[in-house]
């Protein structure tokens, strides 16, 4: 295909604008150099009347919020999620995967639960602990001031807590509990499960004069239009862009980073999805930040000469080590909740209590750990509400079915009265976990596609196992009643499929050996001087812990040292 | 009253009698309808297309639509609050069987949706020799009165009982998706406001079960300090 080259030379191009791309586009604007911010998707600004989804009733949607188009509803705010048109990936036989992709600006970031947490000091060095998996080349301290910096730039609420491996930070006060989270402390508290207010990027104050403060809709998932949560579009880019020193390109798939005879990058090429045309543009240094799957395709995709099986793969460890969070989660029904008087309990978007892990894994028969989060349950009606009107009246010994008056009071009677809870755990990096080039299969630009390969080994299933047991007790000791079955041992005890969570990390892992790493601790190709990675990419594991905080707080870091690589003019 | 029941009613006629409307009305065509009947709720491109496609096409007849209608205001019936039509659940219906009528929802529209409406006048027959829309209203409650609830000794529920549940479950939803659907069950969100804890009635109501506590409750955001700009000392204490 014809390249069309027509852009000037810039200081770095910026490949996808989700929570990497946009702290790097932010820190290096920042700092005055000329950037070319590439994403694959259109522009999206939360404050957009148009694009906006924001205090919507679901009426509104002539499929009132029902999940066709999106796989969360049609208010969710990402434009994409486990399948894209006409972008494929394939899967290896017996193995499972489930890739989320969110092709607008800002990526994901507009549609996450804003859990802000950081990894803590045993979370960089877990094989010190129990022998598996790798270390990360830094430790806590390392990291430690760029959260810092983070959470006093962006904001989350919560709490001193004094807990070793949760470390405190600059924090906004959380929101008050809601009425079924009270039951949850009750629960927990009579379980021996710490419980303590949550972490979200979510403005309970005000931190600066151009962003709002929360109005308590319950609707971060709809991407907030006063930018009172965090999103990379509304808290980065779109305020970058003011400053002059940045060209976005939106609609446009990067396909690979050029390399000149030597084997540095010289910059990327791309397709314009409005023509479907090539281009090309020029940077002096190449930052990828097109999520860990993503930037990982790229660089397999970037073959030459000098790196005849892709870019920065000397080591083959390209794709290798990929891993989810663990997931699973149980609906409670509390009987002392029925009939309830009804009142505005929407809250911010997400729970306002947690539990943070709290076991010793020398006593289990798991490594690593898990964290408890809390649905909201006094939620406003959208598809599916009310599909099984009176599904409770079994507990009480009462007829289910029927319709009639009597079937529209049942709704009402139990109307917030579960309260759904659920796991998320740390897995273990395995090689064999991995994505790699499907060398049979192209998307609709003609890019070869990822194949994918994941198991969970027993690690995975025994914890999973362990949450299960955990939410029975809780349920119990909240006054409640677990619903459905517990799954079973032929069912993974329902573990979710890798993917599902949306933590996918690990495709680039940073380290000091360069045969058993594609990163360095600066996030920097080992292989070539100009090419960072800075999604989750080079995650060496992901924690129990959500992974955008540690995503922004390394890549930030690694934009200041990108700034003074270049002062030094050693790039 | 919103901006779907305005045009809704103008459309029946029963608002607004000008001339100007009048003429509006009886020069309805799909262009017209497309661009009155258009939801606005953030869509993409792609997403809008797909949408006005379905909102321009019919899958049900119209003596289906009223079928449905008639079966909706059984399973729940008008009230102080409005009806099926004010709620638009015949509209659900009618959106949701081309919405779902892929070959990966396996056909939704055409084999439950339709389906259900072809036995349910199969058993009408059976019964009172006519179809659903000409049975009385107790004619069709006897029907229901059979097909609503399981039948615990059958690990398989007959089809009808099936198709009925799948029914049930629409109409419920549809209805309390709605406007008046949504004030009847007396959600009161969705709109900006200030959350400060549960109300105090509401905590009284739950004395001795569960509680605030002190402790937790003074490290909540005093919400009278929410607009001040945020500053912290040097160990992450905040200090306005």
């Amino acid at each position: 295909m014809e390249i069309i080259n027509n852009s000037p030379k810039y200081d770095v191009i910026v490949v996808g604008s989700g929570a990497g791309g946009g702290m790097a586009t932010k820190i290096l604007s920042d700092a005055g150099l000329k950037i070319a911010l590439v994403e694959a998707g259109p522009y999206f600004d939360p404050a957009n009347a148009d694009q906006m989804t924001q205090l919507k009733w679901p009426w509104e949607s002539p499929r009132r919020g029902s999940g066709t188009t999106r796989a969360f509803g049609d208010f969710h705010m990402s434009y994409g999620d486990w399948e894209v048109d006409g972008e494929p990936y394939t899967i290896e036989k017996d193995t499972s995967f489930r890739w989320w992709r969110s092709r607008m600006l800002g990526g994901r970031t507009n549609h996450w639960g804003r859990i802000s947490l950081r990894f803590g000091p045993k979370d960089f060095k877990s094989k010190d602990y129990d022998g598996l998996g790798e270390n990360w080349p830094i430790s806590y301290e390392d990291i430690k001031p760029y959260y810092d910096k983070l959470d006093k730039l962006i904001g989350v609420f919560g709490t001193k807590e004094n807990i070793f491996n949760e470390p405190d930070g600059f924090f906004l006060p959380p929101p008050k509990p809601r009425l079924h989270e009270l039951f949850y402390i009750k629960g927990a508290r009579k379980s021996g499960v710490t419980v303590i207010p949550s972490r979200l990027s979510i403005l309970t104050k005000r931190i600066n004069n151009t962003r709002g403060v929360c109005f308590y809709c319950g609707q971060c998932d709809r991407s907030c239009s006063a930018y009172a949560d965090f999103s990379s579009s509304s808290c980065y880019v779109i305020p970058s862009l003011k400053g002059g020193t940045v060209d976005l390109f939106t609609d446009s798939m990067v396909v690979e980073v050029k390399t000149d005879k030597n084997g540095r990058a010289t910059g990327v090429s791309y397709i314009n999805k409005k023509n479907g045309r090539e281009y090309s543009i020029k940077g002096k240094i190449v930052v990828l930040a097109a999520s860990a799957c993503s930037s990982a395709r790229i660089l397999l995709n970037s073959k030459s000469k000098a790196h005849p099986n892709g870019l920065g793969n000397s080591s083959n460890l390209i794709g290798k080590y990929l891993h989810d969070t663990t997931g699973t989660g149980r609906s409670i029904f509390i009987p002392e909740l029925i009939n309830r008087k009804t009142y505005n309990e929407d809250g911010v978007g997400g729970m306002h209590v947690y539990s943070p892990w709290w076991l010793d894994n020398k006593k289990l028969d798991f490594p690593r750990g898990y964290h408890i989060e809390i649905d909201r349950s006094f939620t406003m009606p959208q598809y599916g509400f009310g599909y099984n009107p009176n599904e409770f009246n079994r507990f009480f010994g009462l007829k289910v079915g029927g319709y009639g008056d009597k079937l529209r009071q049942d709704v009402k009677k139990y109307y917030g009265s579960t309260i759904g809870i659920s796991g998320r755990g740390e897995a273990i990096p395995r090689k064999d976990n991995y994505c790699e080039i499907d060398p049979d299969t192209k998307d609709k630009w003609g890019i070869p596609v990822l194949k994918f390969r994941y198991k969970w080994s027993d690690h995975e299933i025994k914890q999973v196992k362990h949450m299960h047991d955990t939410f029975e007790e809780l349920a119990y000791n909240m006054g409640g009643i677990a619903l459905g079955n517990k799954p079973t041992k032929e069912q993974n005890y329902g573990i979710s499929a890798p993917g599902e969570i949306i933590h996918e990390v690990g495709t680039t892992r940073m380290g000091d050996d360069p045969y058993k790493s594609v990163v360095n601790k600066y996030e920097r190709l080992h292989d070539v001087d100009n090419v960072y990675v800075v999604d989750g990419g080079p995650f060496v594991s992901q924690a129990d812990k959500n992974p955008t905080w540690t995503i922004m707080a390394l890549s930030w870091r690694t934009s200041e040292h990108i700034i003074d690589q270049l002062k030094k003019q050693n790039i | 009253m919103d901006r779907r029941d305005t045009i809704k009613n103008i459309l029946l006629g029963s608002i607004g009698s000008s001339v100007l409307l009048e003429s509006c009305v009886s020069s309805l065509d799909n262009k017209v309808l497309e661009k009155i009947w258009e939801y606005q709720y953030g869509r993409t491109p792609e997403e809008k297309e797909r949408d006005d496609k379905f909102l321009n096409s019919s899958f049900f007849s119209e003596s289906e639509l009223k079928t449905i209608e008639k079966i909706a205001n059984i399973v729940l019936p008008p009230n102080e609050f409005g009806d099926i039509n004010d709620a638009g659940v015949v509209e659900m219906f009618e959106f949701i069987a081309k919405d779902w009528s892929t070959p990966a929802h396996n056909k939704y529209g055409e084999n439950v949706l339709r389906r259900a409406l072809i036995v349910f006048d199969e058993l009408c027959i059976e019964k009172f020799d006519s179809k659903l829309l000409d049975c009385s209203e107790s004619q069709i409650k006897v029907l229901f009165d059979e097909i609503s609830y399981e039948d615990k000794s059958l690990k398989d529920q007959k089809e009808s009982v099936k198709l009925f549940a799948t029914y049930r479950g629409m109409i419920v939803t549809a209805y309390f998706t709605s406007e008046i659907g949504i004030k009847d069950l007396g959600y009161k969100g969705n709109t900006p406001n200030v959350w400060d804890g549960v109300p105090d009635e509401v905590l009284e109501q739950y004395k001795g079960i569960v509680s605030y506590d002190k402790e937790w409750i003074d490290k909540c955001v005093d919400q009278s300090k929410r607009g001040d700009i945020a500053e912290w000392d040097d160990k992450g204490n905040l200090i306005t």
